[in-house]
């Protein structure tokens, strides 16, 4: 087992270093990024959107029902509710949601790709399909996710003001300070690094997956499987990596 | 000119092909032929360079293909035309972006250009009007045309076609040869074939290569190929019942 995980992540860097070279014609290169970005970064907003304003209104609904004693100001309801956004839900939890969304559909269409040898054609003509199929993935999630993470964050608080609104467990000037209490610019920027390592392991893995894909459709399905499982494995180690180095 | 010389591949205990050599000649289709599992689509990705020979080494025109530099094969490989299977089309472009694909890497056209060279290849092939249509919109036939269309685009040396008839009805299957054969004479072109289809064989066979269990046993043109003397391949040429009482009656006259 041992033997087969390394040999697993040699391969995977080495797929990298296919991925990462220059890209043979940078017009295509352009226009797959925006493909991509429509694809993968924009396609995503109402999902992300949607989850986001119901985890913000039930985050504050739970807050204030564990908040009963008198001695803890109001204030701090909207407060803890920021600090769960900023800190995991809108980069840990929503990179979950996306590794199940973005990554089975980057793995296959990748490993149809390879099944209905549409990989092969390519390298036949003598194009990197690593470079091209995969860096405008990766680069285009990688840079345009962090955006992702702080529209949810603000639809979160969004949607804490809107059951503060329709509610009666808080009032809403309460809320509005404990939104604006102690706030630390640097969680925002803990959480933009945090989202961008994620995406980046949604995409390489996903496609790496994708990219080694066998056995006809059935492969397929395994492969966008075994993808969304290592994705999301590996996001949660390296979000325990990433908070101990910068927290 | 294509020349494959002792050629072996093996995959871990299993030799898919074993010391097979060949010669094609440019503006003649070379068909290799031979049951399913025989090694021929083996061969072909060893000579295309999709897979690594074991041992031997393709020539191409007199170039050791196989050994070169990464980007010394990928200059040659733009001389290269190679027609899928299942027409390997890339599903998120077009008939006439699929044309267009080998022309954007490795053709110097204005966007003008490249667009007419992808008409014209369309136009030569019989297809017209399908331009803007995805893969998913064509028929297989249609496909398999538009396959030829984009391996032709760069005016290709050498065309490598992996059972070109493979899920097509009779009628189209003939249409498809003549239209490879057409084209390998018109533009000279070094053109291999991989099929299992006897209508080839008779249509355009210049050359008949024929593969059993991953060995050459027999290699001629395809007059001779009924007084092959080699019991495989008469078994390959009349396995179905058919062809046997057919073979029966033709003997009692």
């Amino acid at each position: 087992m041992i033997t087969r995980f390394l040999s697993l992540t040699g391969k995977y860097f080495l797929f990298l270093k296919r991925v990462f070279r220059k890209p043979e014609k940078w017009t295509l290169f352009f226009r797959q990024f925006f493909v991509e970005a429509d694809k993968l970064v924009i396609s995503s907003i109402p999902l992300i959107a949607l989850i986001s304003v119901f985890i913000g209104a039930v985050l504050v609904i739970q807050t204030a029902n564990n908040m009963g004693s008198p001695f803890i100001p109001k204030m701090y309801i909207g407060y803890m509710a920021r600090e769960s956004l900023v800190l995991e839900f809108c980069s840990t939890m929503v990179c979950l949601i996306l590794a199940g969304k973005i990554g089975s559909n980057i793995s296959s269409e990748i490993g149809t790709m390879r099944i209905t040898e549409q990989i092969d054609a390519m390298e036949m003509m003598g194009v990197n399909s690593a470079c091209f199929l995969v860096l405008p993935k990766i680069l285009s999630a990688t840079l345009l996710t962090p955006l992702l993470m702080l529209m949810s964050f603000i639809v979160g608080l969004f949607g804490g003001y809107l059951i503060v609104a329709i509610g009666d467990m808080v009032i809403m000037a309460d809320y509005i300070t404990g939104i604006r209490y102690a706030f630390n610019g640097f969680y925002v920027t803990y959480s933009i690094i945090k989202t961008a390592v994620f995406s980046f392991i949604i995409c390489s893995v996903s496609s790496f997956y994708g990219y080694y894909a066998t056995g006809g459709s059935l492969g397929v399905g395994r492969s966008s499987t075994a993808a969304i499982v290592a994705a999301s494995a590996l996001i949660l180690i390296f979000n325990l990596i990433l908070t101990h180095l910068l927290l | 000119m294509i020349q494959a010389r002792h050629i072996s591949k093996n995959f871990g205990s299993v030799k898919a092909i074993d010391d097979i050599s060949i010669e094609c000649f440019p503006g003649k289709c070379s068909l290799v032929i031979g049951a399913s599992g025989s090694g021929k689509t083996v061969l072909l990705k060893c000579i295309v360079g999709l897979l690594e020979p074991d041992e031997g080494e393709v020539l191409l025109s007199d170039t050791v293909f196989n050994k070169l530099p990464f980007k010394e094969k990928k200059r040659i490989r733009s001389g290269i035309g190679m027609l899928f299977q299942g027409s390997a089309l890339f599903d998120f472009a077009t008939a006439e972006e699929n044309v267009m694909f080998p022309l954007d890497f490795f053709s110097g056209m204005t966007k003008e250009e490249k667009r007419d060279r992808a008409n014209f290849c369309l136009a030569r092939v019989g297809l017209e009007n399908v331009n803007k249509k995805y893969p998913s919109e064509l028929s297989g036939g249609m496909q398999k045309r538009v396959g030829i269309a984009r391996a032709i685009a760069l005016n290709p040396k050498y065309l490598f076609c992996d059972e070109p008839n493979s899920g097509l009805d009779p009628q189209t299957s003939i249409l498809i040869d003549r239209l490879i054969q057409e084209i390998t004479i018109e533009y000279g072109i070094t053109t291999l074939i991989n099929t299992h289809d006897m209508n080839s064989v008779m249509e355009i066979g210049d050359k008949v290569i024929f593969l059993h269990h991953g060995r050459k046993l027999w290699e001629g043109g395809k007059d001779g190929i009924f007084h092959s003397g080699s019991e495989e391949l008469d078994d390959f040429i009349f396995a179905s019942n058919m062809a046997r009482e057919l073979r029966k009656s033709l003997n009692g006259i």
